[in-house]
Parts: structure tokens; C-alpha cells; sequence
């Protein structure tokens, strides 16, 4: 009798059979999945984004751990009489280790990647936590509040929108970098430029949420008008937010590569995923190849992962969904 | 009801002002006046509203669609959207205090500590993304300063005391995992958990189906009766309302056009409007007639008729109705009180034709 006493989920009819066909007198009391249950399982059955996540989580192990693994310091571009100290000799293709090194300038195409990945993903998630913790604070004040607030806040991200942005961060690297600015400068300039649509979105969630009956509920209850925002309404509208987040975060890695590879993004000697392929400018012209196709893959591999989460996100955190 | 005959002018010019003399009065509303500013002009939703109801009492608002009487429960909660909407008159005498004067962090305390409201529909009247136990506990927390353990174990009471079975794993539970009766007892037991003195259920039944109705009717009218609260009950159902309060008021076009006691008003009539309501009563006994109805529309609201807003649509009117507006009368004899010019010595010879019709639309219905 004892396990009659104990609580166990059943999720799927035949389960529920088999179950009640060894105990006959099984109480059978429906304990329906939360949310993130059913959100979880959805997601479990979107291929791609499977792939795509698993893509996404291995380039930022590799960002993490990869540096600590590597011999050569993290920080700086390695040259190749370091490689030959180490007792090896001086290679010229990428049969010596998968990435190869460079004669021209001397590095090492590996160290420069691994480093690079971790860069660019700290600078690109950094970027995007802030720029949606500004958008969503904007967006939702915009949004609840209505009147002149929201005119005034709706008009400043217009104006901002109008103005083409990349050239925007051109210039605010140039002036608060000049040219080499630290990855920390490089993500608040993206940051403080990448809240506007995370803004648009939330203020167009709240509005149509705001309408709800579980709202004019809450204020009957005496709940306070930030309260209202930030504990009621927010968490419905997480769903896209997480979504938009996850993309902008692909947005923020081509960005950085756009930037470093024009010359305005981080100092040349601090090696992001951008700043490898400028350096490899000339480096392809004169046959060795790797050093950019092995920055690009990577690019391509982050981008196209978190793509691919996103799009699985997006199903399986839309509560309208079928199982 | 110590409203002043008034002839001419629905707002009362001989109108009282300050805090209810009768320590009784929990409610008091006076010329209340809601109007919305729209692009097309200004509707008048709420245009002159008089009533009150004392502690412990419950009273009913009637009405079409559209006639005002949700605009006058937001109103006195004060949820209206400002702008479009204008609270452009009026006093809400709520225990010794006008709301219309409260500044806003103390009308927050006056919302769910002391006024509670029921909404029409329980399906999305509770947030989706919390437990029940959480929504109920946040206002306890709230007004009554406790922690977390003790505002869930008051929400577990009151889940109890709404008649919901097992309210320890249902306090765990989110709404989806719900029926609408169950979700319309949950907004009871929230309306409930920090004691209000009033409690204003805006059409609770509506959205449920018809088996279920008569349970949280019940259930609304033991709750008021266990909790001493006041009961203030919106709907467009006479039976619900026959079944449920103590006082009625029925409203038109934004204005209370008779009020009373639910017998007094529903047996013996006195307004042409409410006449019309009881005789729409599809009822056994007129089987194979054709139904009477109120024959025209209820005016536009950017358009009202100059005098009585009824009497387009009023077949004992005359031109002193068209000319101008008649305010609330007492009606000697009975403790009700009608918008009516039926009711002045000039409409005393129509009144007899009145009487009449009023007496055979009660009978048949009573029969």
C-alpha cells in the first residue's frame, strides 16, 4: 500500500494504463505540467534547435575552458618564435595542429580563435543582457504608463532608430576608444545602442497585456503601479523577450566582427573573432587560407547556433502551443 | 435614501454635501459624473449617479448593456484610464472618507483592504504565470503586514472557506489547471482574504454556465452574510438580482432611474423603464405570445435626448418629458425612489393608464 501513498507523475496515457493495471486501486489525481515542463518538452522535440543549442554551448565551453587549455597567454596575439621555443618547429600550413599557424605575422591561428570565441561571446552577451535589462525597464514603463512618458520615450528610440546605427558605433568607438577601445567599451557602446527594439517589443507586449482582467485585478488587490509592471506583467511577456535576447546575441557577434574588421572596434592586439579576420585581410591573398577560414567558421557556427536555439525557443515557449 | 424630490435637474442643486449624516451608510454616492473624451465628443457613460447602501446591506445595480453601471463600480475603485476618461462630478462617501479626494497612495490601501472586487470573467482574471496561492497571498501581504508562510496559510483559509476542495495542493496550483467555477471561487477567496467592509461583484455570473451560477450566487450571498460585508452586486440579470439583494437600483443611459427595495421595485414598478425590463421576461405563462420588448434603441451617446433619456422609448410619454429632465421622486407611501415625471401632479391623469399596465405586467409574471 505504500507506494499508493507516494506521488508519481504519469505523462502519457499508456503510462497511466500500465500503472493502473498494476495497482487497481491506484488513486489517480491529474497533476498537469507547469509551464517550463511543457516549455522543455517542446523544445526537446525541435531538432534543430537541439543541434543548434548544442553548437551554441560547445563554442562557449570553448570560449570558457579553451584559453586554459591552451599553452600561449590569452591575451595577446602569439608569436611564432614562442611556438619554436616550445620546442616545436615553425609551421606554415595547418597540418601541424588543426588551425595552423602564420608566417607573415606570426601567430598562432588557434590560440587567436579560441581567445577570439571567448571575447566576442563576453562582449556579445554581455551587450545583451544590458541592452534588454535597459529595453525592458524602457519598453514596460513606455508601455504601462502611456501619455507623454511614453511619447517622449517612443520618440527618442525613433530618432535613435533613424540614424543607421553601425555607423552610430563607428563613430562612438572612434571617439571613446580611439580605435582601441577596451571590450568593455566596446559592449556598453553596444549596448546603450541595442536596447531600442528589445524596447519597441516589450512596449507593444505591455500594451496588449495591460488590458487584461488579471491587471485591473491586481490593482483591485492595491498592488502598486511598478509592482504591477515588473511581478505581473513582465513574466508574461518573458517569452519574447528571451527570444529576442537570444538573437540579438548572434546580431552582437557580426556586429563586433563588422567593427573590428573596419579598424574601429577593439585595439588590434586584443584578439576577437573580428579583429583575427582583419588581420587576415592580407594573410588570404597569400595562400594561407586558415587564418580567416577558421575565424569565419566560427562566426558561422555561433551565429547559426543560436539561431537555430532561438527558433526552437520561440515554439516551445509559446504557451499557445500543442504539446 | 434621503435624497430631496427634485423636479427639474438630475443634479441635485439642493444636493448635500460632506460625509453622510447616518453612521450606517457605508456607501454613499452623490451626482456621481463619468465622462469619456473620445475623438467623436464626449460620452456621458455615468451622468448623475445617486445611491447608497449601508454596512452589512447588500444592493443590486441593473441595466442594459452600456448604461453605465461597470463604469460606475470602476469609478468608485478609481481604474479608470485618465484620460480618455473624466470623473467630472460627484462625491463616493466610503466610511467617513470621499475617495474622489484621496490621494493616490491611500486609495491603494483603500483597494482590497477595504473595497474587494469580483470580476465577470474568471478565466483571465487571474495571471497565468502565478499560483493561486501566490495571487491570493500578495494582497494579504500587503495590507495586513505579514510574511509569506502566514499570507499562505490565510490564502489556504480562505480557498477553504469558499468551498474548494484540498486548498492545501490547490494553493500550489496555477490557473490553467482550473475550471471557471473553481477560478470564479479563487476571485471570491481573493476578494475575501483581507476582510473588506464592501465587496463589488461587476456581473460574477455571467460568464458561467447556468448550474454553476446558482452555486457562486449562493456562495456570494453566504460569504456576505458570514463576513458582514456590503455587497454590491452589477448585472443585467433581474433574477439574479431578485434572488440575491436586499436594495436595487436601476439603471438608463447613466442615470439611476429608480431605486429601492428589491420588492418594492420589482413588484410594484414605478418607472416606465423597469416596467418595460419586467414585462421582456420571457416567461411560461406567455407562451405562444409574442414577447414584449422596449421598442427603440438606447440613444447614442454623443446624441442624448434633451429631457427624459427614456422618453423616446417611453410609451406613456408626453411633451413635458421631451422638455426637460425629471430628477429622482419619492413616492409616497413606499420606500422607493423614481426618475419620472408620472410621478408630478401634471402626470397624475397618465399615471392611472401607468397603474394599470403595471399591475397586469406583476400579475402575469407572478401568476
Amino acid at each position: 500500500m505504500d507506494e499508493i501513498t507516494q506521488a508519481r507523475i504519469v505523462e502519457t496515457p499508456e503510462d497511466l494504463e500500465e500503472l493502473l493495471t498494476a495497482h487497481p486501486d491506484y488513486d489517480v489525481q491529474l497533476e498537469s505540467l507547469n509551464q517550463r515542463q511543457l516549455a522543455w518538452r517542446r523544445f526537446k522535440r525541435h531538432r534543430m534547435a537541439l543541434i543548434g543549442s548544442t553548437m551554441f554551448l560547445g563554442m562557449v565551453l570553448i570560449g570558457i575552458i579553451g584559453p586554459q587549455l591552451l599553452p600561449f597567454d590569452k591575451n595577446s596575439y602569439i608569436p611564432l618564435d614562442q611556438v619554436s621555443q616550445n620546442g616545436r618547429p615553425p609551421m606554415v600550413s595547418p597540418y601541424f595542429h588543426p588551425f595552423g599557424e602564420t608566417t607573415q605575422l606570426q601567430y598562432d591561428v588557434l590560440t587567436l580563435v579560441v581567445n577570439g570565441i571567448g571575447l566576442s561571446l563576453l562582449i556579445s552577451v554581455g551587450a545583451t543582457f544590458i541592452a534588454t535589462i535597459i529595453g525592458t525597464i524602457v519598453g514596460g514603463v513606455s508601455g504601462y504608463f502611456g501619455g507623454w512618458l511614453d511619447t517622449i520615450l517612443m520618440r527618442i528610440v525613433d530618432a535613435m532608430l533613424a540614424m543607421p546605427l553601425i555607423y552610430l558605433i563607428l563613430v562612438f568607438s572612434e571617439f571613446l576608444g580611439n580605435g582601441s577601445a577596451s571590450w568593455f567599451t566596446i559592449m556598453l557602446i553596444f549596448a546603450l545602442l541595442g536596447w531600442l527594439q528589445t524596447a519597441r517589443l516589450v512596449r507593444s507586449l505591455i500594451l496588449s497585456l495591460r488590458e487584461e482582467d488579471y491587471v485591473d485585478a491586481a490593482r483591485v488587490a492595491g498592488v502598486g503601479r511598478l509592482r504591477i509592471i515588473f511581478r505581473h506583467l513582465l513574466p508574461n511577456a518573458l517569452s519574447p523577450i528571451i527570444v529576442a535576447a537570444t538573437l540579438s546575441i548572434a546580431g552582437f557577434i557580426t556586429a563586433e566582427a563588422f567593427v573590428s574588421f573596419v579598424g574601429y572596434g577593439i585595439s588590434a592586439t586584443t584578439p576577437t573573432l573580428g579583429n583575427i579576420l582583419e588581420g587576415a585581410q592580407q594573410a588570404i591573398g597569400q595562400g594561407n587560407w586558415w587564418w580567416a577560414v577558421f575565424p569565419g567558421l566560427a562566426i558561422v557556427a555561433i551565429v547559426l547556433g543560436i539561431n537555430f536555439m532561438g527558433d526552437g525557443l520561440q515554439d516551445a515557449l509559446d504557451p499557445r502551443a500543442k504539446i | 435614501m434621503k435624497q430631496q424630490p427634485d423636479l427639474l435637474d438630475n443634479r441635485p442643486a439642493t444636493a448635500v454635501s460632506g460625509p453622510p449624516t447616518d453612521p450606517n451608510v457605508l456607501l454613499e454616492v452623490r451626482g456621481l459624473r463619468t465622462y469619456f473624451h473620445v475623438m467623436d465628443g464626449t460620452v456621458k457613460a455615468v451622468d448623475g449617479v445617486d445611491f447608497s447602501l449601508k454596512r452589512g446591506q447588500t444592493l443590486g445595480i441593473v441595466g442594459e448593456s452600456g448604461c453605465g453601471k461597470s463604469v460606475t463600480a470602476l469609478t468608485i475603485m478609481q481604474l479608470l484610464d485618465i484620460p480618455p476618461g473624466e470623473i467630472a462630478g460627484g462625491e463616493i462617501w466610503f466610511d467617513g472618507r470621499d475617495l474622489l479626494q484621496l490621494p493616490p497612495e491611500e486609495m491603494r490601501n483603500v483597494r482590497g483592504a477595504d473595497i474587494a472586487m469580483i470580476f465577470q470573467e474568471p478565466m483571465t482574471s487571474l495571471n497565468p504565470v502565478f499560483t493561486i496561492g501566490d495571487q491570493i497571498s500578495e494582497a494579504i501581504i500587503l495590507h495586513q503586514h505579514v510574511d509569506k508562510k502566514e499570507a499562505m496559510a490565510r490564502a489556504v483559509d480562505s480557498l477553504r472557506a469558499v468551498g474548494i476542495p484540498a486548498p492545501e495542493r490547490r494553493v500550489k496550483q496555477y490557473p490553467h489547471e482550473m475550471s471557471g467555477g473553481i477560478r470564479q471561487r479563487v476571485m471570491i477567496a481573493m476578494a475575501l482574504s483581507c476582510n473588506p467592509k464592501l465587496i463589488i461583484a461587476d456581473e460574477p455570473t455571467t460568464a458561467l454556465d447556468v448550474t454553476i451560477q446558482a452555486q457562486i450566487l449562493e456562495l456570494i450571498k453566504k460569504i456576505q452574510a458570514d463576513s458582514g460585508a456590503a455587497l454590491l452586486l452589477i448585472t443585467h440579470d433581474l433574477a439574479v438580482v431578485a434572488e440575491t439583494v436586499q436594495n436595487m437600483a436601476v439603471m438608463y443611459a447613466g442615470r439611476v432611474v429608480e431605486t429601492g427595495s428589491v420588492e418594492d421595485v420589482l413588484l410594484r414598478p414605478q418607472h416606465p423603464y423597469t416596467l418595460g425590463l419586467l414585462s421582456s421576461i420571457p416567461s411560461l405563462h406567455k407562451r405562444g405570445q409574442q414577447l414584449d420588448v422596449i421598442k427603440g434603441v438606447v440613444p447614442n451617446p454623443f446624441r442624448m435626448p434633451p429631457g427624459c433619456k427614456f422618453a423616446p422609448r417611453c410609451p406613456f410619454a408626453w411633451e413635458r418629458c421631451s422638455q426637460a429632465e425629471p430628477g429622482l421622486m419619492a413616492i409616497p407611501g413606499r420606500d422607493v425612489l423614481s426618475r419620472c415625471f408620472l410621478h408630478t401632479p401634471e402626470g397624475a391623469a397618465r399615471r392611472a393608464d401607468y397603474d394599470k399596465v403595471a399591475v397586469a405586467t406583476v400579475m402575469a409574471d407572478v401568476r
